[in-house]
Parts: structure tokens; C-alpha cells; sequence
């Protein structure tokens, strides 16, 4: 009945430590995941790409606890944590930047920064992550004192990435980065995660920029109408014609 | 000049315990945006527990520093257990539905508390008569701090009472502290991230249901301390209580810019002397229509109170 | 705002609603004798409308043991009409609302011969069109609002009215406490309070007095001080307060706290011991006036004292003694009529003249009300203690 997959390349051997499998999950009577496998690795960047309304964020929510999958399962290093709520996951290893980056306005940098933490109680390893991201981000740095919503939408994203990385996550979920952002900033973030990647923080990334994120990553999906069609490696699917007229614009 | 200052004495007094009701109510707001009617009534509550023990202790043994403490520990207590009982079984089921469901449960509550009351109910064990509820007719609150005179100007022309200081300075003192816990604790950050989006709050790993259980004990246990202080400064209990005062301090915390904690102190205070010049130099009837008349002027010039900020919606 | 005020206003309807389905029609609270009370058609059936619980319990609890012990020693004495005479008690819980449906069912479905009650005016008023349509007499042992009696030829009183109150205070505030001065604070939400007010000013004016304040609060009030302190710039030497006893024991308290030092006076609103639980030591000194008192030498009072003590374990207040006189009222009246049919009781109760009730002696006036003396009484001890009988 389903189609197989259509795989592209071969990927690396690397221990699993997400393992999403046939996840549904529904808003009321409409389905937005009919059955999403995905799995990310140790040490691994992947991208799922798609259309809007494809279920990227869907599957990102189900991942993170903020929606409840009405089907199948999700294992973080082999333990279930089907249906788990958001706030559980975080002491397991999980960090996700939600869409519209999330940030609180009304909370200083610092404090944002901070509430990231919210869990660790290593008062000198919190200020050192902090001194970390403003290292990544220097301009955070400058505004520290500054209520969050006074940043810039580049800032706000910057913030955004630095606070779930305050909780040294092993799984990093992020949601569209790039979105609404000038291409010099983006560009800035993504060197930012490559660095972030290469200090051994698997990312799970959402983006509509399918460019960028296929540079990115080890490994994609290509996310249809709440469906995985295809999956492969960055520079496999950015090869590929279907995926070049589809999400590439070419 | 001596009624005057009479006045402005009586005002203050009276808007302290509409601040120290206004406090809970703005906290809870400020992190649930929920009006939380039943706040008044939970100030109730606390006043008849506190009755109760005053009642178990007897009358020889109030008046001392142990008693007024034990009696405020132990009504504190008893209206965090309620409030906590009231968010886990009637608000948190609603958390996700219109706020409107919330409000309307939260009035229910209210009604059911005050009018529950209302209702005699005794039990007998073995032999002794045990009050479950007190029924409609007030009671005299005992004084559980003994009346000293703080200040006599005059032969009596003005008078401060002790309990008038004291209370005074808890008001002063609570919202300075919960200030302190609002913004400078990690508890405080905490409610205002929940306040502002509890879904990317528990992305944080924040436990969000239960920042807002603890909120609303501690709102809760405001209230009972703030009970405490009315029924001692108006030497009567009885179950209507909670309704009145808790509109007044609604109204206050509204004046002040709902949810801002120094805002809901100005505004009760503002309402307090208010209500006491309308009613010193004219006449009773008009308290009330001039207390609504100001928070409806003060809604005119700022709808977000004097105090207030402009918040945009969040989606 | 004003779309919160409906959501209040929709649900105290859904509220009140509720209530009355919750708690449906109170069980009739009958006397203990009745029980051996032989059958329906041997027995005369009084109905009574009382608070027997809510706000002013108090009252109608004395009422309701008063009646009691009327019935009971008119059965004794061999009933009326060879008939034993039975009560039917309905519970009101202080609302004019129930009080209405109490009085219609009392009339159309338990076919009372006659109502007693209510002691609160507010009560009596809803009641009283009731009985008038249906053509019961109705007989308010302790309503003293002029209105009651006002609402029609079947509805009676066996107290004096609410002028009369204002009136013997004035008097005996000018003549024996020879003041000059006097302020009045008021409840504006009572009836009785504002005629009473009304009719103290007038008489207290009249006879070369002064009233150099007048202050107002609403029942339910906690705080009076803005008005103590108002009142006391004016330096009055008494302070009429012709109010409820569970407002007059917190306003004496504070009054007492402010330093304000002119003595208290009041009307019957102010008797029931919770006068002295709620304001304690600050009502000492305080003068009011009353139907009657316990203290009265009269051996009518005296006698009837000691049945009431020896029945109830406990002094009866005025309103019990009023709760007495109507439904001796009623009976004797019974026993005059031809029969009992309501048009030929109306004519019997207003034939009664020079009846030595407890609570004085009573005549009806072509208003159907009671004229009849009042007491004076004074705070002292934590009691109210007999000092004068005031004529009309």
C-alpha cells in the first residue's frame, strides 16, 4: 500500500538517539502526521524539508511533548517517550526553539538566557554557557540588560538558539531559523550550528530554505501532506531534480 | 483639620486590606490571566478558619505573639490547601478552553463558597457539637491582637490603633516582597515566562502546572492573611464578606493596571481614601457609585490602569 | 465592565435558580405537641412564616417558641371550638421572596385559618398582598414598619408601629436625658431604620432639640468609620442608631475606638444577645427603646416568664413575648367569631380592645394597630435593664 521510500545516498552508521516511528497526530478530525518515521543520530544534523502545511512543525511539537501523537512512537536513546510532557524531556537531553522563536519580550536577555536553565543548578556552569553564547553572538552580549522584545528579529533568533543551548541539550529542535531574517544573519546562525554540531549537539532542523538546510545537514527528509517521500543525504537531494524543482525554485 | 486627618487615617486603613486582597488577586492575573472571582471568598474562608482556631485556643490564651502567629499559620495554610484545590479541579481542566469558561467558574465558585456558608451545619461528636458551617449571621471576630492605642492626638480628636500600623506595614512589606519574588527569583521568572506563553515555558523544562498551583496557594495564603487583618480591623466575620471586599480590591488592583504589584497597592489605597471622603463629606450612598465612577474615569484616561503597560496580545 | 455586570447578574439568576431546586420547600417545622394532635379535621390549623434561618435566625426563632407556647396552653384549656389548635412553621431564611411563597402555600394548600409573622417589615410586606387576596387575616407580631397594616383589612399588628419607636425616644432623650444635641446615623437600605430616623428628628425637633448630623450607612456595611468620624466633629451628646443589632455592635465598637463619647440609643432592631457578642463592652450605656421587658414587675410578665423559662430553658426576648401576644390575639379572637371563615376572623381581630397581652395592653385602632405603651430600657452589664414605660 505505501510507496517505498525513496532513498538517496547512503548514510553514515551512527548510534540512533532520536527514533520517531509512524508518529500520527491530529488537530480535531484533521490528520497533520499520517505515520512520520524519522531518526536522527549521535552527532548528527538533520533537515526536514517541505512544503507549508507538510507537517515539519507538527513533527517537531510531537518530538518536543507540545502536541500529543495519536499514533506510533518516539524513543530519545532507546527509552519511550511517546506522549511525555514538554517539561520532561528538557532533563532528558532535549531543547527545542520553537516556531516564532518563542523568546519573552517582557524578560531581559539575561533572564531569558537563564530561564533556559531553569533546570541546572551549577550556578558557575550557567554563567560560563552564557559567557559561551556571547561569544557565539557578541551583539547578545550588548544587550544583555535589554527586555527581549526590543531586539531586532536576527537578535531574537540568536537569543532563541542561546537559550535552549542553556540547557546543554543533546538533541537540539529548531524551527526555522532563517525565517524572516536578512541573508547575512542567516548565514551567521548557520555558521553558529555547524559550530554548535561540531562540539556534539545533535540538531534536528526544520527549514523552509531548503538550500541552506541541505548544506547543512548529514541527512534529509522530504516531508508531503503529513508523509515522509523521500529521504537522503544533503548533497544527494540537492542533486536530485524533484527535490531542485520543488523546494529549490529551479 | 483634627476630622481631616481622621479621615485620611480611616482611608488608609481601609485601603491597606483592599491592597493586601488586590496583591492576590494582581499576582494571579498576572501569571493565569485569569480574574480569579473567588479570591474574596477564599479571603473568607481563611477568616473563618482563623475564627475557629482563635475559638480552639480560647479566650485566655489570645493576645500573645505565639497565638496570632499560630492563627495566621494556621488559616494561611488552610486557604493554600483551598486554592490549590480550586486551580487543580476547577481551573486547570479549563487552562486550553476561552477564558471566558474560566471566569465563569471562577464566579461560581465565589457564589458557592459565600452562599455555602451561609448554611448551618453541626455534627455531633460524641457529645460535642461541631460547627462544619458557621451559617449567615456575623459573628464577632475575636481580638486576636490586643487593642493598644498607637497614637492619641487630642483627647481622642484623632486616634491610630496598633493593628492599623501593623497592618500597614505587612501591606508595605508584601508587596515589597513579592516584588523582590516576581522579579529578582528564579520562582519569579518562572511565572512570568508561564504568564507570557506557558507552552514555551515547558519547553524550557519549567513545570508549569505546578508554578501555577504554587501561585495560586500563595495568592491564596495573601488572601488569608489579608482576611485576618479585616476581620480584625472590622471586629466582624460573616460569609458575604469575600464578595464586597473582593470586588473593592478588584476594582483597586483594575485601577492600579492589573497584574503590576506596586499598582494594585496605589490603586487600593486611592480607593480607600476615596471611598472614605465620599462617605466623611457626603453622604454613604454615593461610596459606591463614586468608587466605580473613578475606576471607570481612570479606565477613560488609561485603559491599562495607572500603573499598567500596554501589552500586545499574544497570538 | 459593564458585559462582567451581566455575566454576574445572568448568574446570580442561574444561582438562585439552582438554590431553589437544591433546596426544596423546607419541611414544616412543627410544634412538638402536634404529634399527638388528633386528626386533620379535628384540628385548626395556624399557619406561621418566620426566620428561622439566614440573618435575622434570632428573631424568628423566639417568635416560633412564643406561638408554641401560646397554642400549647390554649389546647390545654380545651382548645377552640372543641378543636385543638395546630401550627404549620415554614422557613423563610430572612427573604421576602420565600416568605411569599411560604404565606401562598400556607393559605392555598395547608388552608390555614390565619397567618403569623413575620418580624422583619421587609417580610411582612411581601407576605401581607398574599393574604389580603386570599382573604386570610394575617397578624405581624413585630413588623412595626406602617406600611404592613397599610396593605389591606385583613392584615393585622400586635406591636406598636415604627413612629411610635421614633417618638418615645425623642421624648425620653429630651425630657429625662435632657439633651440638645443629638446626631442620627441611619441604615438607608432599611425601612425601619429611616422611619424610625424620620420620626425622631420630627419629635426631637419639635420639642426644642437639635439634630446636628445626620449619617447614613447600608446594612451589610463593616466599616463605619468615615460616618463616626463625620459625626463626631459635631460634638453631639447622643447618637441615635435605630438599626439592626448585628450593624449596632460593630458601629459601637468603632465608634468607641474613634473616641466618640455621646451615648447610644436604638429601637427593638438592637435586641437579641448577639447585640452584646458583637460589640461587647463599647454598647454599655447605651438606651433603647422595646415592646417590653423581662424585668417589667407586672405579674403578666412575670407569669409568663417563668412558663417560657420552664418550656425553653431561657429568658424570652421581645420578640418571643410578641410572638405571644399575636397568637393569643388570634385565638381569642376565634373564639369570638362566629366561625371561622376569613371575612368573620378579620371582623373578630379587629374587634379586640383592652387585651392584656405580655408586651402590654392592646387595642386596635382603626388601622389595624396595635396602640400601646413602650419601655425604655438600658445597656448595663452586658444585659438591657427596665428604666421607664413611655404612654402614647
Amino acid at each position: 500500500m505505501l510507496e517505498p521510500v525513496k532513498t538517496l545516498g547512503t548514510r553514515a552508521e551512527r548510534k540512533r538517539l532520536l527514533d520517531v516511528q509512524g508518529v500520527k497526530v491530529a488537530y480535531g478530525a484533521i490528520a497533520a502526521l499520517k505515520g512520520v518515521s524519522l531518526s536522527v543520530g549521535e552527532g548528527e544534523v538533520v533537515a526536514l524539508i517541505g512544503a507549508n502545511g507538510a507537517g515539519k512543525t507538527s513533527t517537531l511539537r510531537a518530538v518536543s511533548g507540545m502536541l500529543k501523537p495519536v499514533g506510533g512512537s518516539i524513543t530519545l536513546r532507546g527509552q519511550d517517550i511517546t506522549g511525555h510532557k514538554a517539561h520532561t524531556l528538557v532533563p532528558k537531553g532535549m531543547a527545542h526553539a520553537p516556531e516564532g522563536r518563542g523568546i519573552f519580550p517582557n524578560l531581559t536577555v539575561e533572564e531569558n538566557l537563564k530561564l533556559g536553565a531553569f533546570l541546572r543548578h551549577d550556578t558557575d556552569g550557567i554563567e560560563a554557557d552564557a559567557e559561551k553564547s556571547f561569544t557565539f553572538f557578541p551583539v547578545l552580549k550588548e544587550r544583555r540588560k535589554q527586555m527581549a522584545g526590543t531586539l531586532s528579529g536576527g537578535e531574537q533568533q540568536m537569543l532563541a538558539i542561546s537559550r535552549a543551548l542553556m540547557s546543554r541539550p543533546q538533541l537540539l529542535l529548531l524551527d526555522e531559523p532563517s525565517l524572516g531574517l536578512a541573508p547575512q544573519v542567516t548565514q551567521t546562525i548557520f555558521r553558529i550550528l555547524r559550530e554548535v554540531n561540531a562540539q556534539g549537539v545533535s540538531i534536528l532542523l526544520v527549514e523552509q530554505n531548503a538550500h541552506l538546510a541541505l548544506g547543512l545537514c548529514h541527512w534529509a527528509y522530504v516531508l508531503e501532506t503529513g508523509e515522509v517521500v523521500m529521504n537522503g543525504t544533503g548533497a544527494e537531494l540537492l542533486q536530485s531534480d524533484d527535490i531542485r524543482k520543488a523546494y529549490l525554485g529551479e | 483639620m483634627y476630622g481631616f486627618l481622621q479621615h485620611v487615617i480611616n482611608g488608609l486603613a481601609a485601603g491597606t486590606i483592599y491592597a493586601l486582597v488586590a496583591l492576590g488577586y494582581t499576582m494571579v492575573y498576572g501569571v493565569l490571566k485569569l480574574i480569579n472571582f473567588a479570591h474574596g471568598d477564599v479571603m473568607m474562608v481563611g477568616v473563618y478558619v482563623g475564627y475557629a482556631v482563635a475559638f480552639l485556643l480560647g479566650r485566655d490564651s489570645l493576645g500573645s505573639t505565639g497565638s496570632v502567629l499560630l492563627i495566621f499559620a494556621a488559616s494561611m495554610a488552610a486557604c493554600a490547601l483551598l486554592g490549590f484545590l480550586i486551580e487543580r479541579f476547577a481551573y486547570r481542566p479549563l487552562r486550553e478552553k476561552p477564558r471566558l469558561t474560566a471566569l465563569i467558574t471562577a464566579i461560581g465558585i465565589s457564589f458557592a463558597l459565600s452562599y455555602g456558608f451561609q448554611l448551618d451545619a453541626q455534627v455531633n461528636v460524641r457529645g460535642t457539637q461541631v460547627t462544619l458551617l458557621p451559617g449567615a449571621a456575623a459573628r464577632a471576630f475575636p481580638e486576636i491582637i490586643t487593642p493598644v492605642e498607637w497614637l492619641n492626638i487630642g483627647d481622642g480628636e484623632v486616634v491610630i490603633w496598633n493593628r492599623q500600623v501593623i497592618s500597614f506595614l505587612i501591606a508595605i512589606g508584601l508587596m515589597v516582597g513579592l516584588q523582590y519574588l516576581v522579579f529578582r527569583t528564579r520562582f519569579g521568572r518562572a511565572m512570568r515566562a508561564v504568564s507570557f506563553d506557558h507552552r514555551v515555558a515547558a519547553l524550557l523544562g519549567i513545570p508549569v502546572d505546578r508554578v501555577i498551583a504554587m501561585t495560586f496557594m500563595l495568592g491564596s495564603s495573601l488572601a488569608a492573611a489579608a482576611g485576618l487583618l479585616y476581620a480584625i480591623k472590622d471586629t466582624s466575620v460573616q460569609p458575604l464578606m469575600g464578595l464586597y471586599v473582593g470586588l473593592k480590591a478588584f476594582v483597586a488592583a483594575v485601577i492600579g493596571g492589573i497584574g503590576h504589584v506596586p499598582g494594585a497597592l496605589v490603586g487600593a489605597l486611592a480607593l480607600g481614601l476615596c471611598e472614605e471622603f465620599v462617605v466623611g463629606y457626603t453622604n454613604s450612598s454615593w461610596r459606591d457609585a463614586v468608587a466605580f465612577g473613578f475606576l471607570i474615569v481612570v479606565l477613560l484616561l488609561r485603559p491599562e490602569g495607572l500603573f499598567g503597560r500596554v501589552q500586545a496580545e499574544k497570538v | 465592565m459593564r458585559s462582567l455586570g451581566a455575566v454576574v447578574a445572568v448568574l446570580s439568576l442561574a444561582f438562585w435558580g439552582c438554590e431553589k431546586k437544591a433546596a426544596p420547600a423546607p419541611a414544616p417545622t412543627k410544634a412538638p405537641e402536634v404529634a399527638a394532635a388528633p386528626a386533620e379535621s379535628d384540628t385548626i390549623l395556624i399557619g406561621e412564616v418566620g426566620s428561622l434561618t439566614g440573618s435575622e435566625a434570632a428573631f424568628g426563632i423566639s417568635t416560633k417558641n412564643g406561638i408554641a407556647l401560646a397554642v400549647e396552653e390554649a389546647n390545654a384549656a380545651g382548645g377552640v371550638k372543641g378543636k385543638k389548635l395546630e401550627v404549620r412553621v415554614y422557613d423563610d431564611q430572612s427573604k421576602p421572596e420565600e416568605a411569599a411563597n411560604a404565606t401562598t402555600r400556607l393559605i392555598t394548600q395547608d388552608k390555614v385559618k390565619v397567618v403569623l409573622g413575620e418580624v422583619a417589615s421587609s417580610n411582612s410586606l411581601a407576605m401581607a398582598p398574599i393574604a389580603q387576596e386570599k382573604k386570610v387575616p394575617m397578624i405581624t407580631p413585630s413588623s412595626t414598619n406602617p406600611k404592613v397594616t397599610e396593605v389591606g383589612d385583613y392584615i393585622f399588628r400586635v406591636c406598636f408601629i415604627d413612629p411610635f419607636q421614633g417618638f418615645v425616644m425623642a421624648k425620653y432623650a429630651r425630657d429625662e436625658l435632657k439633651f440638645g444635641k443629638v446626631a442620627i446615623l441611619k441604615d438607608v437600605k432599611s425601612a425601619y431604620s429611616v422611619g424610625l430616623a424620620e420620626v425622631f428628628e420630627r419629635k426631637f425637633t419639635e420639642m426644642g432639640g437639635k439634630i446636628v448630623a445626620t449619617e447614613s450607612y447600608s446594612k451589610g456595611d463593616s466599616d463605619f468609620r468615615a460616618q463616626l468620624t463625620a459625626l463626631k466633629k459635631q460634638k453631639a451628646e447622643g447618637i441615635y442608631v435605630p438599626g439592626y443589632y448585628n450593624d449596632v455592635g460593630i458601629i459601637a465598637r468603632q465608634a468607641k475606638e474613634l473616641g466618640v463619647k455621646a451615648v447610644m440609643m436604638g429601637g427593638d432592631g438592637w435586641d437579641s444577645d448577639k447585640l452584646f457578642e458583637l460589640g461587647g463592652a463599647a454598647v454599655e450605656g447605651a438606651f433603647v427603646s422595646n415592646h417590653y421587658s423581662a424585668e417589667d414587675p407586672s405579674p403578666v410578665v412575670q407569669n409568663f416568664i417563668t412558663k417560657y423559662k420552664a418550656k425553653f430553658g431561657s429568658v424570652p426576648d421581645s420578640l418571643a413575648a410578641l410572638g405571644y401576644d399575636s397568637a393569643q390575639v388570634a385565638i381569642e379572637a376565634m373564639k369570638r367569631a362566629p366561625d371561622l371563615s376569613g371575612p368573620a376572623l378579620r371582623d373578630a381581630i379587629a374587634q379586640t380592645k383592652d387585651f392584656q397581652g405580655v408586651a402590654g395592653k392592646i387595642s386596635l385602632d382603626d388601622k389595624r394597630n396595635a396602640v400601646k405603651p413602650a419601655v425604655v430600657l438600658k445597656v448595663k452589664d452586658g444585659k438591657f435593664a427596665y428604666v421607664a414605660t413611655v404612654n402614647p
